[in-house]
């Protein structure tokens, strides 16, 4: 029986940008827009790997004006250590982590959502 | 675009309610991001995305899909019971039925919850509850569907005060059994899920053993003529499962969790036993209304197991089927709904109290299913 990898396109696509710059916080459209991703894809995605205690979110500290506070986005340790550790194991089918879109991601061998 | 765009973003807010309250957060970063995205298709995109991830998450996460396929069941049964003269007594009658049942069935959760807590988790709970309110309505369904035609003038040309009572006591047997349905599989339910499962699934099969072989054993008299024999027997069998099912489902909690789960364990058994033989006892009615041999044998028995109520009314021509269904429903079937469950719990109760209870450290209180 062929191995199910753990994480599906998509989300490696979401372990790939955030790896790229763990410690900074990133927001949902910039992931969106790096990843290629639709917001009906990615939030499902950010959903599951908080509820791994992959990712950690939170809201911006200060209210700028002209626009809501943003939720942000970075890897946790755990989190850090797992995506790079998929992404290694998916790194013969994928570009750099960095680099990668939904249009690198779709190249990596399509799995099951995480 | 602008004004779609609003609406998209109404929507999405509006959507969140059905959301569980610790993941609102969510479509609330949702919405805050879509400031970000350009104006225009992006946004649109964007938003119509989250509106398509809230709808798919809120129907898988139940939050969603319980309301809307209980809302699709009552306005299915309310648009069969509704039709009909408005001038007939029987269509009359059937419309404040569905009216006060689908009253009681929205509202009864809301009240069991504050007195025994919400939904039990897992599997067994959601299906005794969904299992339950189908076949309640199913019952509603095919008996204004009987009552539509036995009702009907000249067999009553008005509802009578004894009609009304028949249905105000109807209607309080169902709030009963919603009720008891609801308090079962809530976190504080005095019965323990493995009792829950027990007791209903014993009463589902007995309900269909009763309804198969005897002692009403509608299938065996479509299908005759057999020979008399045959139908002694499986009535005497019949009889014989639905007297021991109960003791057996006492027992058989009780040796598990604790003598008082007996009682509870043929509470279940009945009220589970008893709602299945009239449901597909009446549905049977309304499917077969003309058919000869129900209607022979409807006045044949009906009338001597329920002599306070009198004889099968003669009726010219096609009806009697259904008068004699109406009799058997009003008469028979309401005092199985009645008097199921308190015997069976009775049985249950005596059945957990002769079972030796192995180790009395997996008693447990009642809880999550």
């Amino acid at each position: 029986m062929a191995h199910r990898p753990e994480f599906s396109a998509q989300t490696l696509a979401v372990l790939a940008e955030l790896c790229a710059t763990p410690s900074q916080w990133r927001h949902g459209y910039g992931i969106a827009r790096d990843t290629g991703l639709k917001s009906g894809t990615l939030y499902p995605v950010l959903i599951r790997l908080a509820d791994r205690g992959l990712v950690e979110a939170c809201w911006e500290d200060e209210q700028p004006t002209g626009r809501p506070r943003r939720h942000l986005y970075r890897l946790t340790p755990e989190g850090l250590a797992t995506a790079t550790a998929a992404l290694a194991q998916a790194s013969p089918a994928r570009p750099e982590p960095a680099s990668t879109g939904a249009r690198g991601a779709r190249r990596v061998a399509s799995g099951t959502a995480p | 675009m602008t004004w779609v765009t609003r609406v998209a973003a109404a929507l999405l807010r509006g959507l969140a309610r059905f959301w569980p309250d610790d993941r609102r957060g969510w479509l609330h970063a949702l919405r805050a991001e879509a400031e970000e995205v350009p104006a225009g298709w992006h946004r649109l995109a964007w938003l119509a995305g989250g509106v398509q991830f809230t709808l798919r998450e809120a129907a898988l996460g139940r939050r969603l899909g319980y309301p809307l396929a209980f809302a699709a069941a009552v306005a299915g049964t309310a648009w069969s019971a509704w039709s009909g003269p408005a001038g007939d007594s029987a269509i009359v009658i059937n419309r404040v039925d569905v009216i006060t049942i689908a009253v009681i069935l929205a509202g009864l959760p809301w009240a069991i919850r504050r007195a025994r807590g919400p939904a039990a988790r897992g599997r067994v709970a959601r299906l005794v509850r969904a299992g339950g309110y189908a076949a309640i309505l199913i019952l509603v369904l095919v008996k204004a569907a009987v009552e539509r035609v036995a009702d009907a003038p000249p067999n009553n040309s008005q509802a009578t005060p004894r009609a009304w009572i028949g249905e105000m006591v109807f209607l309080a047997v169902m709030a009963g059994y919603a009720a008891l349905i609801l308090a079962c599989t809530s976190r504080r339910s005095p019965a323990v899920p493995v009792t829950v499962t027990i007791g209903t699934l014993t009463g589902v099969a007995i309900g269909f053993a009763a309804y198969a072989l005897g002692p009403w054993g509608f299938p065996l008299r479509f299908t005759g003529p057999w020979p008399v024999h045959l139908y002694d027997a499986a009535i005497a069998l019949g009889v014989l499962l639905g007297l021991c099912a109960p003791v057996a489902a006492g027992f058989a909690a009780a040796r598990r969790s604790g003598g008082g789960q007996g009682a509870m364990a043929g509470l279940c058994t009945g009220a589970a036993a008893a709602l299945m033989v009239a449901a597909l006892s009446t549905a049977t009615i309304a499917l077969l209304p003309y058919d000869g041999g129900l209607r022979n044998w409807a006045a044949g028995h009906i009338g001597q197991w329920t002599p306070f109520v009198g004889q099968v009314t003669p009726v010219v021509g096609p009806r009697l089927g259904y008068v004699a269904g109406n009799s058997a429903f009003a008469a028979g079937y309401l005092l199985v709904l009645l008097l199921g469950p308190l015997l069976a719990c009775g049985f249950g109760a005596w059945a957990g109290r002769v079972a030796r209870h192995p180790d009395p450290s997996r008693a447990r209180p009642g809880g999550a299913a």
